[in-house]
């Protein structure tokens, strides 16, 4: 690297024999999306293993799998919320609906924050323009970093399918390779859209947090198309309109219809056009969409560094809000009809998926299990968002006025609690207004505690991520998404019901009552509580005894 | 002196078997403003770091104004402003919001000597941080330290991406800190700028404090440059105390002298002497000295 230090300083990307400046963009965003992608094809293998095997242990008669298929293979609200679900007598049918629109969802969020992460992060931090400086161009440094995270998502693939096979080998299971293959690419298929729509965001926002978002209602505009569609109120043609649909469409394990992956490659190659496109048009840290350079000052909430926190997560809480709302709200308004049809053996079946009770609190039980994840999920957030105010050097200029360590952590800590209670509290009313929308008889405080009961698990999740905060600032974020990752993994696969308990225990989900299918455990909620505040505490002493340390 | 504005004792960090900082025994009095010189990684930020108690020390301690760095920081940094030579600021703010909150952090601040360094340095505070070049996130947190008039200025490389106009207005506004007896610790790369502003200068290597005095100090005990024209060819010298480096060309002599000249005049008195040049070492030179031409130990 030659630095040649003056007014203007002029940096030349280094170059490898053989490499030009562009391909070492495409290999420093391979390295990153790679490392990634076996992390995440990891866990997607495990749930789609895991979800067979269960299949095969829970139900293993036919007339299990027959009523399994009467129950949910016409149940139009199950539909809209997973997928439709066709052949249900099969192990690949009850694959497909069990565990693949929740991986379809985790795919696009994955592909998202992977590329904005990859191509507006790096942007934001100001390491493009070392790169760009040099002989590489915009449009051609865009393309290499495409081709990294395209790198990325075959190494997703590849792992997923590796497990898929394994798993789809083994006796009980019998799913031919070629099978778990396409199911594996299906899986994945999200995660290459929105890899793409991430690429075109980037370009679009200002930010990355921006371009995120931008995705992300995109990602919800493409649910809801599906949702309808998947509805059985005759719009089954707008399936055609959502990506989503698309990847539906593609029906693995069922009837395969690889036509459908016309529209996906279509579309992908044309957002990467766009994506590439777009960079040559604007400048390095511009974005096409206007943003304002001058803005009046609003003094309000930039009183200390709690305000601050405030004010800068606001919008992201409020998204995250919104999410946890019109998601309660679409439970509490299936629920009814999703819970008409759950009886006799199949309650004992339903049960074994981790819900209990009958009827919409049986089906509202298992749906607070995503909100639980949610709220969990903006505690991760929550933590790791104080790190990255650390790794950025930002919080030097508290810490280095007159401000104790202590009330610059514990004011963040009291914003998280406020945000997950109000998180909890939300689920409840909205999925209370849902199901009243029914008439389903759920009461008001039901729901209302049933909200309130998924506020526990998210603070272990604060708490521990503010120990390794306090301990291993460096590892916050793995250590926080990696406990999120494996409770959830356990919830998904806890169903198998030959796992060990002290395995099920160290899943943050599995303390938590199933409300309102059952009363909440306050006792338990009470010492999850404690523990989680307690973490919290050694946490934040740890952290008022260590150097502060950049990434 | 009870209550040295900074002081440190034996304060020493380790990374594991990297010593950053080793036993540095440094004491800076109030009023004064004081250079902090070395090349990357010769510990001033961790020196920095750790009067800031943003770091812990390994050993030894730290006081500024008699308040333990490490123990009492809060207390410490009622009467500190400190500038870092990267600002990393929150891109969605305007400076004068980023201003207004670091000011309320700090307690008390003179809003209109602020409106004055916003004029001095040329800001425009309406603009996000996002929108600034990285000279003028450099000069949000100049304002943002010189505004609260503190009776400490910590400053780790300041003045890095300020053009040479703002250079100027920085040396200026240091100059006002001087008058009005503020305590100032300038670490810096720019030998001019320390050359131009401070009373002593240390000098850090390798973690050691290897150096400190005032300028005269320095030059007294290093060697000056002598350039002579002779009448004649240039005699022997190796034998004349103090001189060094000896380079003749024809009838002109270049050499060290370290010590009194007065040997080299009586040596060269034979032959006769037409012009003679003597200089004394810059603080490039000096600094140069302490670390070989080739700066090595960067």
């Amino acid at each position: 690297m030659r630095v040649d230090l003056g007014i203007r300083a002029r940096i030349t990307a280094p170059v490898r024999p053989g490499g030009s400046p562009a391909s070492v963009v495409a290999a420093l965003s391979a390295r990153k999306a790679i490392r990634s992608g076996v992390l995440w094809g990891y866990i997607f293998g495990i749930a789609i293993a895991s979800s067979q095997i269960s299949y095969t242990r829970i139900y293993k008669t036919p007339t299990q799998r027959d009523a399994l298929a009467a129950t949910y293979g016409t149940n139009k609200a199950m539909s809209a919320l997973f997928g439709p679900a066709p052949q249900l007598q099969t192990v690949g049918g009850f694959t497909v609906f069990k565990i693949s629109m929740t991986l379809m969802i985790l795919g696009a969020v994955w592909g998202l924050l992977t590329s904005t992460r990859l191509l507006r992060g790096e942007e934001d931090s100001g390491r493009w323009d070392l790169l760009l400086t040099g002989q590489a161009t915009r449009r051609g440094a865009t393309a290499q970093a495409i081709a990294g995270l395209g790198a990325g998502v075959v190494v997703l693939w590849v792992v997923t399918a590796i497990i898929t096979v394994l798993s789809g080998l083994t006796s009980s299971v019998k799913i031919p390779a070629s099978s778990s293959l396409y199911f594996a690419l299906a899986m994945v298929a999200t995660s290459v859209i929105f890899l793409a729509i991430g690429a075109v965001t980037s370009q679009l926002a200002a930010t990355r947090r921006q371009a995120a978002s931008f995705g992300a209602a995109f990602l919800g505009v493409s649910y809801a198309l599906r949702l309808v569609a998947d509805a059985g109120v005759g719009l089954h043609g707008l399936t055609w309109a959502s990506p989503l649909g698309w990847v539906e469409e593609l029906q693995p394990l069922t009837s395969s219809q690889p036509l459908a992956l016309l529209p996906i490659v279509a579309f992908t190659a044309v957002l990467v056009a766009v994506a590439v496109h777009l960079a040559g048009a604007r400048d390095v840290g511009e974005s096409i969409v206007h943003d304002r350079a001058h803005s009046v000052a609003h003094l309000g909430l930039l009183s200390g560094p709690t305000g601050l926190a405030i004010r800068l997560m606001r919008a992201t809480v409020i998204g995250w809000w919104v999410a946890i709302a019109v998601s309660a709200l679409l439970y509490g308004v299936i629920a009814k009809s999703a819970g008409a049809t759950i009886s006799g053996s199949l309650e004992e079946m339903f049960s074994k998926l981790g819900a209990t009770g009958t009827g919409a609190d049986a089906v509202l039980g298992l749906c607070f299990l995503i909100e639980a994840f949610l709220i969990a999920f903006v505690a991760a957030g929550q933590v790791t968002s104080a790190r990255a105010e650390e790794s950025g050097g930002r919080v030097d200029h508290f810490l280095t006025r007159p401000l104790s360590r202590p009330s610059w952590l514990g004011g963040r800590l009291l914003v998280a609690l406020a945000v997950l209670v109000l998180s909890g509290v939300g689920a409840g009313i909205f999925a209370w207004l849902g199901a009243a929308t029914q008439h389903t008889g759920l009461s008001f405080t039901t729901l209302l505690e049933a909200g309130v009961n998924l506020v526990p698990p998210a603070i272990v999740v604060l708490g521990i991520g503010v120990l390794a905060f306090g301990i291993r600032p460096r590892w916050t974020s793995i250590i926080v998404y990696g406990v999120l990752g494996w409770s959830l993994l356990l919830v998904i696969v806890g169903g198998i019901g030959a796992i060990n308990h002290w395995v099920l225990d160290t899943s943050v989900f599995h303390h938590m009552a199933s409300a309102p299918a059952v009363h909440p455990n306050w006792e338990a909620n009470g010492i999850m509580t404690a523990v989680g505040l307690a973490t919290a505490l050694v946490g934040g002493l740890a952290f008022r005894r260590r150097d502060l340390q950049g990434e | 002196m009870p209550n040295a504005a900074i002081r440190t004792e034996g304060l020493t960090k380790r990374y594991g078997e990297v010593v950053a900082l080793d036993h540095l025994d440094l004491e800076v009095a109030q009023g004064e403003v004081v250079g902090y010189l070395g090349p990357n990684g010769a510990g001033k930020t961790t020196t920095i770091r750790l009067l800031l108690g943003l770091s812990q020390p390994t050993e030894g301690r730290g006081a500024i104004f008699g308040l333990d760095c490490h123990r009492q920081p809060v207390e410490t940094h009622r009467r500190v402003a400190f500038v870092a030579g990267e600002a990393n600021l929150w891109p969605s703010l305007t400076g004068a919001e980023t201003l207004a909150l670091l000011g309320r952090v700090h307690g008390h601040f003179d809003e209109v000597y602020r409106d004055e360094l916003i004029d001095q340095f040329d800001l425009d505070p309406t603009k996000k941080v996002r929108a600034y070049s990285k000279g003028n996130h450099q000069k949000v947190i100049l304002i943002a330290a010189l505004m609260v008039r503190p009776d400490l200025l910590v400053l780790d490389e300041p003045t890095s991406g300020l053009d040479p106009l703002m250079e100027q207005a920085f040396r200026h506004c240091i100059g006002e800190a001087r008058e009005r007896g503020q305590t100032v610790f300038l670490s810096s790369h720019i030998m001019s700028e320390v050359e131009a502003l401070c009373d002593r200068v240390g000098i850090l290597r390798d973690g050691r404090l290897i150096e400190m005095g005032t300028l005269a100090e320095m030059r007294h005990l290093s060697a000056l440059s002598v350039e002579a024209t002779l009448d004649g060819p240039v005699p022997d010298l190796s034998a004349v105390p103090g001189v060094s480096a000896v380079e003749a060309d024809g009838k002109v002599l270049r050499c060290q002298v370290r010590g009194s000249i007065d040997p080299l005049l009586k040596a060269l008195a034979a032959t006769g002497v037409t012009e003679l040049l003597s200089r004394e070492p810059s603080l490039e030179e000096l600094f140069l000295a302490q670390y070989g031409a080739d700066g090595h130990a960067g």
